[in-house]
């Protein structure tokens, strides 16, 4: 049932889009990150049970959840930055959206830096 | 949080291109001009909101502090 409404969200969004496009195009951008916000809102929730369902997985695999924090982060910034990126090409300015992506991509290595170290240091610990 | 408020955007976009059009035929271009930065800024705030919001809820969901 969600989905038809995030469909018809999007739809009208679209041709609202269309129609302002031509009365005053500085609101068409407006509106459409407007939109994509509503669609984000309604699909927040359906992220959250997943994060649960994946936490008590960890818990129960006993995994240290600190590996499970970092994937979680990436997944965010992966997910910011596809917003950002997503609303800049729409904007008409495509290049803006690679650097966004560019940065995306290196932020994500930052993060993902302290998995590297210590997956390095138990290899190494093993040879030894 | 649905789809009024893109209704009321496109209202207020709408508006403030009736009402450019007025003062522009009235002789008043500056106050048109003001017109549309004023029709601008609202609208923005309004944005502003929500993206604020919609990234406070990723923040909090992701543990991205």
């Amino acid at each position: 049932m969600e989905v038809l409404k995030i469909l018809g969200i999007g739809i009208v969004t679209c041709l609202v889009v269309i129609i302002v496009k031509q009365v005053k195009p500085e609101f068409s951008v407006v509106l459409l990150i407007t939109g994509s916000c509503i669609i984000l809102y309604y699909i927040i929730g359906y992220f959250a049970d997943i994060l649960h369902v994946f936490d008590n997985i960890i818990v129960k695999t006993g995994i240290n959840t600190d590996l499970f924090t970092t994937i979680l982060k990436i997944v965010g910034i992966g997910y910011l930055i596809e917003f950002g990126a997503g609303v800049c090409v729409d904007s008409g300015n495509p290049s803006i959206a690679d650097k966004i992506i560019l940065a995306g991509k290196l932020i994500i290595l930052i993060v993902a830096m302290p998995i590297i170290t210590n997956l390095l240091n138990t290899i190494i610990g093993l040879v030894q | 949080m649905g789809i009024e408020i893109i209704f009321k955007i496109a209202a207020i976009g709408i508006l403030t291109a009736v009402t450019n059009q007025i003062l522009k035929y009235s002789g008043k271009d500056e106050i048109a001009m003001l017109t549309t930065l004023a029709g601008v800024v609202i609208v923005l705030f309004m944005v502003v909101n929500m993206i604020s919001e919609l990234f406070a809820t990723v923040k909090q969901l992701f543990m991205l502090y």
